[in-house]
This record gives C-alpha cells, structure tokens and sequence, in this order.
C-alpha cells in the first residue's frame, strides 16, 4: 500500500489506473478478464464515457455495468448494446474493427510474445497455464494489445517457452505480416506492478516506473530475465488520483473484487 | 413430430461412447443437468467439444473424456481437483489447443459444410504445431499466408435453451458463446429447455430461433437445467461456488456422490443441492425481470389492387 494525497492504493490500483489512461474516448476495446475490466470501467467513468467495450462472449456496450467475476455474468450482459456471440466479436476484430485489446498473461518476453500455455515441453510441462481463450484473438487483431501481468523474472523471460499470442515473434521487421497476421497490430504496452513498458523497433522497452509507489528503476530491471533498455524519455508512471482511486473503489469495484484480492484472474497465477 | 422424452432417454439414446461432444453454453446457461446424466450413465471415451463449460470439469474427473477440444481449462493440477483425479485414475485427457476464435470456426465450418475455414489467429504462434487440426496456407487470390482451420463435425450436440417448443425449435438470448455455430455443426442434437411452450410462441417470434426442429432429435424440459451457471432472464449462477466446491478433493468428491450418483434425476439434485446448502440458496438466484418491448409480426388485412 502507498499513500497518495488523501488516501491508500495498491500496485493493482496503479496497473488499473495506467491501463484506464490507455482508452480513449472514442476507443473500441477488448477487454479480458480481471484487471482489463477495470480499467475499461474506470475510463468509462472517468475521461472516455464514449469507449465501447467489447467482451468476447458476445457483449458490445457503451455503458458501465456490475464489475462481473467471470467474463459473462448478468450484469455484463444487462442493457447491453448488442448481445451476440463469440464469432461476431471476433469478425469485428479480425476486419480490423477493434483498435484496443486488454489482456492479462502468464509470460511476456522481450519481443512482446506471451505464453499462457506452457512452461518447458509442451508435453511435459513444468508448469501449466490455462491456454488462450480469447487471449490469441485479441493480440492478433487489435490495432494495440495492452498486457498487464505481475512482475517478476520467471514471467518476464528473453525468450517464452511457448507462444500462445505472438507478439512481434522474432523481432525483426515484418514478421507478423509474413506470418499471417494482420498489418498495423500488435503489443503496445505492457503494464505490471513495479512499470509500463514500450516498444521501440519491436523490443520491449522501460517506459514509466511505479515511482509514486515506491519502485525504483533498479528494482525494475531485476525482475526482467535479460538487460532491458530502458527509453530515453523514461517517466514516472502518472499515479492515480484522488478522484480515479474514489471511482474505482466505489463504484467500478465497491466489492474489492479484483483490485481486493478476492479473485485473480487464473492466467494471472 | 413430438420430440419430448426425459434426459435419461434422450442421453441413453443420443451420446455415444467414443463419439465427439459438443457442449454449448461458454458460460452462460450450459447444459448442465445433461452433463450429470452422462456421468450418471458413464459414457465414456468422449472427445468433448467446449468453451468455458463450467460443469464440463466433472466429465473429466470422472474419466470420460479422452480428447478435450478446448482454448481454455485450468490444467495445473495443484488448482484443479478434477484434472488431477483424471491423471490419477489414469484418464488424464489429451488436449487440442486453439484461440476461441479458432474453435468456434472448425464449428463454423462444420456447419458450413465446408473442410476449413482461413482464419487470421493462430497465426505465428506454437499452437499449430501441436494441434494437426490447423495448418498454414497460401492464399490462392493474394498468395498472403493464412491459418487453416479444419471443420469439426460433433457426432451430438447439446445446448440449454429457455424455451423450445415439443418439435425442437429452440430459442435461446443473452450472450451466445460458440453455441450457434456449435449446436448447427452437430449431426444430432438434443436441446435441453427450462420449458416447453405452444409452438405459436416461438412462431411469434422466430428470429429467436437458433436451429429448426427438423435438425432436433431430442426435446427435455428441465426448469434450472443450468444450474450452477446463469441462465438470462431466468436465473442467475454460482460458478464461483462450484469451483470452490469441486477445486478441493473432498468437496469434488462429497458433490459426486451426492450430487451426480447419489441422485435419479435432476429433480432429485435440485432438492438435495438446497439440503445441502444455507436455506434460501435457490431463492437466492431469482432476477429482477425486466421485459423488452415486443416486436411485431403479421401480415397484410387487405390486399391492394394488383
């Protein structure tokens, strides 16, 4: 816990916050489970009452709704825009309709790759994450993918052991395109618990660190597993405010659901 | 042609060992009360077909599944009883891993008629190489590499619907998951119903109807037949609930053997689920209705002059 002005946040809070100053008002967004709802609703209430937010069950809608603790509840479907299904969602996306996605991810390595399936073999695996669902969909339409993950260095290695959603796979220029992809998407921006993260020529980069929170640079870059650049115009990240941390808890989230500890995501485990 | 048995029948009659289960439902009212009673009558060696089938969890536990068809299921067996009771017992399925965009377009081309379908996902990641069912192509107009998708074509399909009349024209609302493309691709299909209404209801409303009761073979009425899971305008769910529940060895087991086994019917678990839990549980998914304006149908009173 930190202490802004008037009140406490948690790292959740502040990955909430960054994710939310990512969505613009006129923002069609996909969001994942967990944390990607948060901050969806949180821009919904705050500076984008405009965004559309997409879910991949078969919800559109342009208005918040109960923060739900499974992508599709009552809440999430109640007055929607439109109640459809999971292909419907997914033609938007790969048509090029979808300009932001959200995901939550078990590795995401130097080039953006994330891994939600396996660690080691995939046949023998040392550990096992639940799969894609929706995860692959998203980072392989959306103009920009937004990944926001708990830091440390076993989820942030050079290189994943498995690529559930391709990021910008090796590196080099134009690869997504060669391999199927659509042009113009891809990993945007990585947020976690201590930074926010770029990337520049396709590699990850330091964008902002948590300084309000306490975290310092260093901190930052020991929990990467390679030497991580950092961007010449580094910053700290903006830290909620007053305003954004009253929202959130009471209205995007007054059960502590998620940012409470009541439930994470399991492809955030 | 009246299609109406009870589950017992219609499961008895239509799954088959070995055959290919698609369960519909990504979250939003799966067909629950069937998949007790497939545990109940022990079909196994089922190839299952889902998305985020809540209750689906209890068919790999109980050993039935060979081959799950899936993107998404907690696998780490520290998290999830039911996957380690499978590799205990020795029927630890196989997995073929796809994004949900990629299951629910083998479904599409399914019931398409097609043999695959290009798809834009998958592509670049690792998947393809442990999945034989997708493949990398040139396209034959632009020569740009896509994603293969290879058509999947359930032997049975089974979907929970609120209302179907007793030919099988069901109709279901809310979010639909991957259950239209799913239930359309199956070659048989049983459709499970919180009720039977007079077939002029649906014909009040047929841009309501997901498939068409010549493509029906089997019609259960089974009021909370989704039960733990939310079904729109009828009920809400307790997911949360079953997973804490059957996630721990000796709630997995105590939910069986009471539950699935220590049961007839659905009837049956429904009384026995309240016995078991606070009094008041089921009350307790009751939803404020709220009712959208009719739509209206109808057709000329007078003819003009030609």
């Amino acid at each position: 816990m930190n202490h802004s002005s008037q009140g406490e946040y948690s790292a959740a809070d502040q990955m909430v916050v960054a994710g939310a100053h990512e969505i613009k008002d006129e923002d069609v967004v996909y969001v994942g489970l967990g944390l990607p709802f948060l901050s969806a609703l949180l821009a919904n209430y705050t500076h984008a009452p405009g965004c559309t937010i997409i879910i991949e069950n078969g919800i559109i809608r342009t208005t918040g709704f109960p923060l739900p603790a499974a992508t599709d509840t009552l809440g999430s479907q109640m007055m929607a825009n439109q109640l459809t299904g999971l292909f419907y969602i997914n033609c938007l996306g790969q048509a090029g309709y979808i300009n932001a996605g959200f995901i939550g991810a078990g590795q995401v390595d130097r080039h953006g790759n994330v891994n939600d399936t396996v660690a080691g073999d995939y046949r023998n695996p040392s550990h096992r994450w639940p799969g894609s669902g929706g995860a692959n969909d998203v980072m392989s339409f959306c103009k920009r993918t937004i990944v926001m993950l708990r830091q440390n260095r076993r989820r942030f290695p050079e290189k994943v052991d498995f690529v559930t959603c391709p990021g910008y796979l090796d590196g080099t220029k134009g690869r997504r395109e060669a391999v199927g992809l659509p042009a113009g998407t891809g990993p945007a921006l990585v947020i976690t618990d201590l930074a926010c993260y770029e990337f520049i020529d396709r590699e990850m980069v330091v964008k902002s660190v948590h300084c309000a929170a306490g975290v310092t640079l260093d901190r930052v870059k020991a929990e990467v597993g390679w030497d991580i650049k950092v961007s010449a115009g580094i910053l700290d990240t903006v830290p909620p405010t007053d305003e954004e941390i009253k929202i959130l808890r009471e209205r995007v989230d007054p059960q502590q659901i998620w940012v409470g500890g009541k439930r994470r995501p399991p492809d955030q485990d | 042609m009246d299609k109406v048995m009870n589950m017992q029948e219609a499961i008895a009659r239509f799954v088959k060992p070995g055959s290919t289960l698609f369960l519909a439902g990504m979250q939003h009212g799966e067909p629950s009360a069937a998949i007790h009673e497939i545990i109940r009558q022990k079909i196994g060696h089922l190839t299952l077909v889902s998305c985020l089938v809540t209750t689906s969890n209890l068919l790999i536990g109980e050993g039935l599944i060979n081959k799950m068809v899936t993107a998404y299921m907690q696998q780490d067996e520290k998290r999830s009883y039911s996957m380690r009771k499978a590799r205990e017992t020795g029927r630890y399925p196989v997995f073929e891993e796809y994004s949900h965009f990629g299951v629910s377009l083998a479904l599409l081309a399914g019931q398409m008629g097609i043999p695959f379908i290009p798809a834009r996902c998958q592509a670049g990641s690792d998947m393809p190489k442990y999945n034989p069912n997708l493949a990398t192509v040139a396209c034959p107009f632009t020569g740009e590499t896509v994603v293969a998708v290879r058509a999947i074509v359930p032997d049975t399909g089974i979907i929970h619907v609120q209302r179907a009349d007793a030919e099988g024209n069901a109709q279901k609302w809310g979010t639909m998951g991957v259950d239209i493309e799913g239930i359309n691709a199956s070659r048989t299909v049983i459709v499970t119903t919180e009720k039977i209404v007079d077939a002029d209801v649906i014909r009040r409303d047929p841009n309501r109807t997901i498939i068409p009761c010549f493509r029906v073979s089997a019609v259960v009425e089974q009021p909370w037949g989704a039960h733990p899971m939310h079904l729109a305008g009828c009920y809400s769910g307790d997911m949360w609930g079953f997973y804490g529940e059957t996630g721990r060895p000796e709630g997995y087991q105590s939910y069986v053997d009471n539950l699935v086994y220590g049961v007839r019917d659905w009837e049956e678990y429904l009384k026995k689920r309240a016995e078991m839990k606070p009094p008041g549980y089921f009350e307790g998914f009751k939803i404020k209705a709220v009712k959208s304006e009719p739509i209206t149908t109808g057709y000329e009173e007078s003819q003009h002059e030609p």
